[in-house]
C-alpha cells in the first residue's frame, strides 16, 4: 500500500501547501503575516531533509541549525563583503553547507549506534562557537547586519511579497524533489532498511553510502534555507543557529512521524505558526501569544515525548490510518 | 612559563576535569544497563545546582540544602525513566534516545520557569582562603569537588564489585534477557541507575556551583563535557570514564595555557569528534565485533 498512499498522501499535501502559498499574500497585503509564512517556509525546508534523514534513513541530527547558520554566514558573506552574485553566493554557501555535512557524516555513519547523534550535537556546539568568535566574517555576538535582498538578473527582490513569493517557490521545488526521492529507489531502499539493515546489506545495498548522501542532502537543504533566512531578514547572529533551534527541528519530525513527508511538513507548519499564532488568529491577545511562546520549548519537548510514547508513527501515521479508513482495507 | 604557573593550570584542569568524570559516570550507568546515551544528563548536572540554591534560599543549613538538592534530583531521575521511558522499554535505542532529548528539553524549560532566567550561586562549602601548593592556589572548594568525587567513585565501584544489586547491573548490561532469566528484575536496574546517574550529575553540579554559579541553561554544556569525557575513557567501563574525565579536563586547561581561551570549548569538542571518528571504543576500551 505505502507507495501508493504515499504518493496520494503527498499529493494532497502538495495541494494544501500550494493553495496557502498562492491564497495569503493575495488576500492580504498584511507584512507582519507575509514575515511569518517566509519562516514557515524556511523551516519547511529544513524539515523536508530531516524528514528524510530521521523518517527514511533512520537518523538523528542535532546539529542542523550549524548548517543553517554556514548556509546564512556564508551567503551573508559572500554576497555583502565580497560581492559575488546572490544566486552565486547562495549556491555556493548550500554547497559548504553540503560539504559539511558530508565529512561529519563519512566517519561517524560507518560506526554502529547513534553516535551521529553526538556528533551532530558536538558540530552544533563548534559552529555556534565559530559564529561568536570568528569576528572577522561574522561580526561575532552583536550579528552581521545589511545583508542586501535577493537579486535575481538585476531585479532587486525587496518587497515583503517579492521575498514571500521567493522563499515558496524555492520550498516547492525542494518539496517535490524530496518527494521524488522518496517515491523513488533511495526512497524505496530506505524503507526496506528500516525494515531489517542487515537484509538490504545482503541485497547489495551499500546502506552507507545511502546514509551519508541523504545526511549530506539534508545539510545542503539545511544551508540553502538559512541562506534565504539571511537575504530575507537582512540581518543575522548566532543566537538563531543555537543547540535548541536543532532539537526544536528534531522535534518537529518527531511529531510529524516517521516514514512519512506529509507528516513532518504539516508538524513544520503548525509548530513554527504556534508562537505566531496572532498573524492567524487576528483577536488574539498579547498575553496568550507571550505565555505561549514562553512555554514554546516545553511544548515541543512534551508533544516529541508524548507522541513516541503513545502515537510512535505521528502525524504520517494518523493520516495514514485516516485515509485507510474509508476504504476499509488495508491493515498495517 | 613558570613550573608553579604550569601547576596551576594543572589544578585547574583537574578540578573541570574532576566534574567532567562525574557526569561520564552517569553517561556510564544508564548506557551499561539499558545501551542508551542519556541526552537528559546534563540536565541533571543543572537540577542539582539549581535545587540545592532553592533548599538553601528558603533558609535550610548548606550540607542539609545540597543533600536535598542531590535527592530530589535523583527521584527526578527515576520519576523520567518510570513514566517516560519505561513504557517503550522494548523500542529500539533511537526511540529511546529521542525520549531523552525531549525530557532535557522539558526539564531545562521548566527550569527556566520554577528558578527564573538569573544566575546563581551557593557559598564555598567552607569559608577561607585558598591554600598553597609549590606555589600554585587551590581553592579549599577545589578539595571538596576531588573529595566528592573520590567518594562517589569509591562507593560506586563498591556497589558494582560487591554487591548483589551491583552485579546485577553488571548482567544487565551483558544482556537484559539472561538477566531476566536469572531472576533479576530488570527494570527495576534500570530504574535505580537512573536514579543514581541523576544522582550523580547533581552532585557535580552542586560542588561546582560556589565555583562557577549556575543558571536554567547551563545543561547541554555540561552534558556535552561528560559525554566527551565518557567517549575519550570509552563508554561503558566506569575507571575509564573518570579518567577519560580527568584527562579531558587537562586538555581543556592546557589549551587554554599553550593556545586559546577563545577556542577552549571548542578544542574539547574537536577532540570529542575525533575520538569518535577515529577509536569510538575509546582510548581504553577495546573494540568489539558487531555480531549478526
Amino acid at each position: 500500500m505505502s507507495a501508493r498512499a504515499s504518493q496520494i498522501g503527498v499529493r494532497a499535501l502538495l495541494t494544501v501547501v500550494a493553495l496557502v502559498a498562492l491564497a495569503a499574500p493575495l488576500l492580504s497585503g498584511d507584512r507582519y503575516l507575509l514575515k511569518v509564512l517566509v519562516f514557515v517556509g524556511l523551516n519547511v525546508i529544513v524539515i523536508a531533509g530531516l524528514a528524510l534523514l530521521f523518517g527514511y534513513a533512520g537518523q538523528i541530527s542535532l546539529g542542523h541549525a550549524g548548517f543553517v547558520g554556514i548556509g546564512a554566514y556564508g551567503s551573508a558573506y559572500l554576497v555583502g563583503s565580497v560581492g559575488v552574485p546572490w544566486l552565486v553566493g547562495v549556491a555556493a554557501a548550500t554547497a559548504l553547507a553540503a560539504t559539511g555535512g558530508l565529512l561529519l557524516a563519512l566517519p561517524s555513519l560507518r560506526l554502529k549506534g547513534h553516535y551521529l547523534a553526538m556528533a551532530t550535537l558536538g558540530f552544533n556546539e563548534i559552529m555556534y562557537v565559530v559564529f561568536r568568535e570568528a569576528r572577522a566574517i561574522t561580526g561575532g555576538n552583536d550579528g552581521l547586519g545589511g545583508i542586501p535582498f535577493p537579486e535575481v538578473a538585476g531585479f532587486s527582490i525587496d518587497t515583503p511579497a517579492g521575498v514571500y513569493l521567493l522563499v515558496w517557490g524555492v520550498t516547492l521545488v525542494v518539496v517535490l524533489l524530496v518527494a521524488n526521492i522518496v517515491r523513488g529507489r533511495p526512497g524505496r531502499t530506505m524503507r526496506a532498511l528500516h525494515g531489517t539493515e542487515i537484509g538490504t546489506l545482503a541485497c547489495g545495498v551499500d546502506v552507507v553510502r545511502l546514509k551519508v548522501r541523504v545526511f549530506a542532502l539534508s545539510a545542503a537543504l539545511a544551508g540553502l534555507s538559512g541562506a534565504l533566512y539571511a537575504h530575507a531578514v537582512g540581518f543575522v547572529s548566532p543566537a538563531t543557529f543555537s543547540l535548541e533551534h536543532s532539537v526544536a527541528m528534531v522535534a518537529i519530525v518527531v511529531v510529524g512521524g516517521t516514514g512519512s513527508l506529509a507528516g513532518p511538513l504539516l508538524a513544520a507548519i503548525g509548530l513554527t505558526l504556534l508562537p505566531y499564532a496572532d498573524a492567524l488568529i487576528p483577536g488574539l491577545s498579547k498575553e496568550t501569544v507571550a505565555l505561549m511562546q514562553d512555554w514554546e520549548a516545553d511544548i515541543y519537548g512534551i508533544a516529541m515525548i508524548a507522541v513516541i510514547v503513545f502515537a510512535p508513527a505521528g502525524i504520517g501515521g494518523l493520516l495514514k490510518r485516516w485515509r485507510r479508513v474509508p476504504g476499509g482495507g488495508e491493515a498495517a | 612559563m613558570g613550573s608553579a604557573e604550569l601547576l596551576q593550570y594543572v589544578i585547574a584542569g583537574l578540578k573541570s576535569g574532576a566534574i567532567y568524570a562525574l557526569v561520564a559516570l552517569g553517561f556510564t550507568l544508564v548506557y551499561g544497563s539499558t545501551g542508551v546515551i542519556n541526552f537528559a544528563q546534563g540536565e541533571f548536572f543543572m537540577l542539582g545546582g539549581m535545587l540545592s540554591v532553592f533548599f538553601y534560599q528558603m533558609d535550610l543549613p548548606l550540607p542539609v540544602a545540597g543533600a536535598a538538592g542531590v535527592a530530589c534530583t535523583a527521584l527526578i531521575g527515576v520519576a523520567f525513566e518510570r513514566i517516560a521511558l519505561r513504557p517503550r522499554r522494548d523500542s529500539g535505542p533511537l526511540v529511546l534516545i529521542i525520549i531523552t532529548i525531549g525530557g532535557s528539553m522539558v526539564l531545562k524549560s521548566l527550569a527556566r520557569h520554577a528558578f527564573g532566567p538569573n544566575e546563581a550561586t551557593l557559598p564555598e562549602f567552607t569559608a577561607g582562603p585558598s591554600l598553597d601548593f609549590a606555589g600554585a592556589a587551590i581553592e579549599r572548594q577545589t578539595l571538596w569537588v576531588w573529595g566528592l568525587t573520590l567518594v562517589a567513585v569509591l562507593a560506586l565501584t563498591w556497589l558494582y564489585r560487591k554487591t548483589r544489586f551491583g552485579r546485577s547491573m553488571q548482567a544487565c548490561s551483558l544482556s537484559h534477557d539472561a538477566a531476566r532469566l536469572m531472576g533479576i528484575d530488570t527494570a527495576r536496574v534500570v530504574m535505580v541507575s537512573f536514579g543514581l546517574a541523576a544522582a550523580l550529575g547533581a552532585l557535580a553540579g552542586l560542588a561546582v556551583t560556589p565555583l562557577t554559579q549556575t543558571s536554567w541553561d547551563v545543561g547541554a554544556g555540561a552534558g556535552l563535557k561528560g559525554f566527551a569525557a565518557a567517549i575519550l575513557g570509552g563508554l561503558g567501563n566506569p575507571v575509564a570514564a573518570v579518567a577519560g574525565g580527568l584527562l579531558l579536563g587537562l586538555l581543556e586547561s592546557l589549551s587554554i595555557a599553550f593556545v586559546s581561551s577563545t577556542y577552549k570549548d571548542a578544542i574539547s569538542l574537536v577532540v570529542l569528534l575525533l575520538v569518535l571518528f577515529f577509536r569510538p571504543q575509546g582510548l581504553f576500551g577495546r573494540a568489539r565485533k558487531e555480531k549478526v
